[in-house]
């Protein structure tokens, strides 16, 4: 379960206001989307939520576990085991075969042979087997998302968290990383956090978080 | 981190290998110049040790005092006040006791041989021509163990000199000056003007005109006759295993007698200071040639990291700490380090043979090539330098890098 408590964020000198005391709560399997115009806050609340940063005020509570107070050390080891990101741009590493991109968490804590076969088979159930040894310079866009949402869920994470995963393809290849972020969801019981601009996958949430200028009206 | 480090070089191939290059080639200037100017010292040490030898014993001056005089005329206690003070020499120098230097020297492991001589002021005839030397006697094959003696001949041979006999080997310029050759007698006339005919075995060249012009050679005993002195001795030289520790048993030993023992180093101390001159201009190279390198390391990798925030970013999202982006650049860092100061110890050495194996046309000692030396410092201090240049250029971006977060990183790009 995540909670947001009071959540404000601010920019700048003097500060300018983003996020205006956003407070929710995110339950364990629940798919949520984030959605908005461009420029009214999500990302920025998508990032705070994920632990990647962090409010100027407010907490972000993990299971109770504020994560302004957790140590570097341990938001690195949270973020290998438990969270998964996709981005709107893949962020592959591009000196990294497809295969070694999947394995880099593993990698992050020396157990990369274990996950081996894992990497292998979820590269299979989304289609890009054929990209396992290719560069990401060889692969097509949405080779390359999948490949990055393959990354993202190689640790079994508990929550995952994709910012306008399919900002950057096509409507056919849009269409297809959406259906297979909805299985994940479904099947695996993965916590799944979007933020989208488009009201149709905004839609597909079970809930709809809907920021206009950093403030929330919540709708579905 | 190893594996991403190296793939993450080696996708930059063209970069990484100008940095390999500009590495080598400051690891390569250091090993052959530091190798050019060791091995002409190393061949100006040996040319010094001949005259000399690591350490010499030669007798005090034997000065008379003050107070010995004083002691033998006045009763104790007497205030004298000179006009001029006694003083003077009351005698040439000579070695105070030969066979207790023997036991000494023969009893310490680190004396690896030494050679009794006797020098003496004489002057050389041929016919009309004379000419004033300082003839040296030692024990031939003794002089042969303790200094390279051997390589300064160019005619003859020093071992000639061994059976005693009036044989005497000239320097390459006495021999000219008086017009004779190998094989022919030549007059040694001593301080009271007796003559003694030598035989010439041996012509000796040690390249320095004036040395060779007024040096030469013969068996001890010769030399002791000749001077109506037997059993004199001007000094012992010694000849250690290990050079280095001439200063330390030349001032044992002179602590525990009247002789004057002296070390090859304080003899040569205007050498010396050369040597040291050397050495800072070595190091001042060094110095200058590791700072260019590591300029372009911290370039590459500073270059590097701008280029791969995107992927530091990710990194971190994944969870990996900033500690391990730290070693990520560090590693190619001590990479770029460690192939550049191999590859440039490589090439410094070849450097070194070419230059070694340079005909300069001049004789010097024995050969007519530059001289160069391989040693192993040379090799293991530029080494060492390489890799702390490259350990120090790579900690500043691999600071930066890892001070950065991913959601600036991320911010910045989008
Ligand atoms: N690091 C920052 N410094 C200053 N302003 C920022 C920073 N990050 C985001 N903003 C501002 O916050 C607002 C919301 O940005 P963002 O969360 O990216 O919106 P969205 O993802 O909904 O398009 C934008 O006006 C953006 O300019
Ligand atoms: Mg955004």
């Amino acid at each position: 379960m995540i909670i947001g408590k009071n959540i404000v964020k601010e920019f700048g000198d003097p500060p300018h206001r983003i996020l205006h005391d956003l407070s929710f709560v995110i339950q364990d399997g629940e798919f949520v989307s984030i959605s908005g115009r461009s420029g009214s806050g999500k990302s920025t609340l998508l990032y705070i939520i994920s632990s990647l940063d962090f409010p100027s005020s407010g907490q972000v509570l993990f299971d109770d576990e504020d994560t302004s107070l957790m140590s570097v050390e341990h938001i690195h080891e949270f973020r290998t085991n438990h969270v998964g990101f996709i981005f709107q741009f893949h962020y592959l590493l591009p000196e990294l075969t497809g295969l070694e991109n999947v394995l880099l968490p593993p990698r992050n804590i020396d157990r990369v042979d274990e996950f081996r076969d894992r990497a292998l088979e979820l590269l299979k159930t989304m289609d890009v087997s054929k990209v396992a040894d290719k560069l990401p310079s060889q692969m097509s866009g949405g080779e390359q998302q999948r490949v990055a949402i393959a990354r993202a869920l190689i640790m079994k994470p508990k929550y995952l968290f994709a910012d306008e995963p399919t900002g950057n393809l096509d409507s056919a290849n849009g269409e297809v990383v959406m259906n297979i972020l909805k299985s994940i969801n479904k099947e695996r019981g993965t916590t799944l956090c979007l933020v989208t601009h488009e009201e149709e996958y905004a839609a597909m949430a079970q809930r709809e978080i809907y920021l206009i200028d950093g403030r929330m009206s919540e709708r579905g | 981190m190893l594996f991403l480090a190296m793939k993450q070089l080696f996708s930059k191939k063209t970069q990484t290998f100008l940095i390999l290059m500009g590495v080598s080639f400051g690891t390569m200037l250091f090993v052959s110049i530091s190798g050019v100017q060791l091995g002409l010292r190393e061949y100006m040490i040996k040319a010094l040790l001949n005259n000399t030898a690591h350490i010499i014993i030669s007798g005090a001056e034997n000065e008379i005092t003050e107070k010995e005089v004083r002691s033998q005329i006045y009763p104790e206690g007497r205030f004298i006040n000179w006009i001029t003070p006694p003083g003077g020499k009351r005698d040439e120098s000579k070695l105070e006791s030969y066979l207790g230097w023997v036991e000494i020297l023969r009893a310490n492991p680190d004396v690896y041989d030494f050679s009794p001589r006797f020098s003496t002021n004489v002057i050389i005839k041929s016919k009309k021509i004379k000419t004033n030397v300082n003839l040296v006697g030692s024990l031939p094959k003794k002089q042969i163990r303790i200094s390279e003696i051997s390589d300064y001949i160019i005619e003859g041979d020093f071992e000639s000199l061994s059976s005693g006999g009036n044989k005497i080997v000239l320097g390459v310029g006495v021999a000219e000056d008086l017009g004779v050759s190998l094989g022919q007698f030549v007059d040694v006339l001593n301080a009271f003007g007796k003559i003694t005919p030598f035989k010439i075995v041996g012509l000796s060249k040690f390249g320095d005109t004036r040395t060779d012009s007024a040096l030469a050679f013969a068996h001890l005993s010769d030399v002791q006759k000749v001077n109506r002195t037997p059993g004199r001795l001007s000094e012992i030289a010694v000849s250690l295993t290990d050079i280095d520790k001439s200063e330390e048993l030349a001032e044992l030993w002179s602590s525990f007698s009247k002789d004057k023992v002296q070390d090859w180093r304080s003899a040569n101390a205007m050498f010396m200071e050369m040597i040291k001159m050397q050495d800072i201009v070595r190091y001042f190279i060094m110095f200058s040639v590791l700072i260019v390198a590591a300029f372009g390391i911290y370039n590459v990798l500073s270059i590097m990291i701008n280029q791969k925030k995107k992927e530091i970013a990710i990194l971190r999202s994944i969870g990996f700490p900033p500690k391990k982006i730290l070693i990520l650049i560090l590693y190619q860092g001590f990479f770029l380090g460690i192939c550049g100061g191999v590859v440039g110890l490589a090439m410094g050495s070849l450097v070194t043979y070419g230059v070694g194996s340079i005909d300069i046309g001049v004789e010097l000692g024995g050969s007519n090539h530059i001289f160069v030396s391989y040693d192993y410092s040379i090799y293991l201090s530029a080494f060492i330098a390489a890799l702390f240049a490259s350990l120090v250029a790579s900690l500043i971006p691999a600071y930066m890098a890892s001070r950065m977060t991913p959601i600036d990183i991320i911010r910045g790009q989008a």
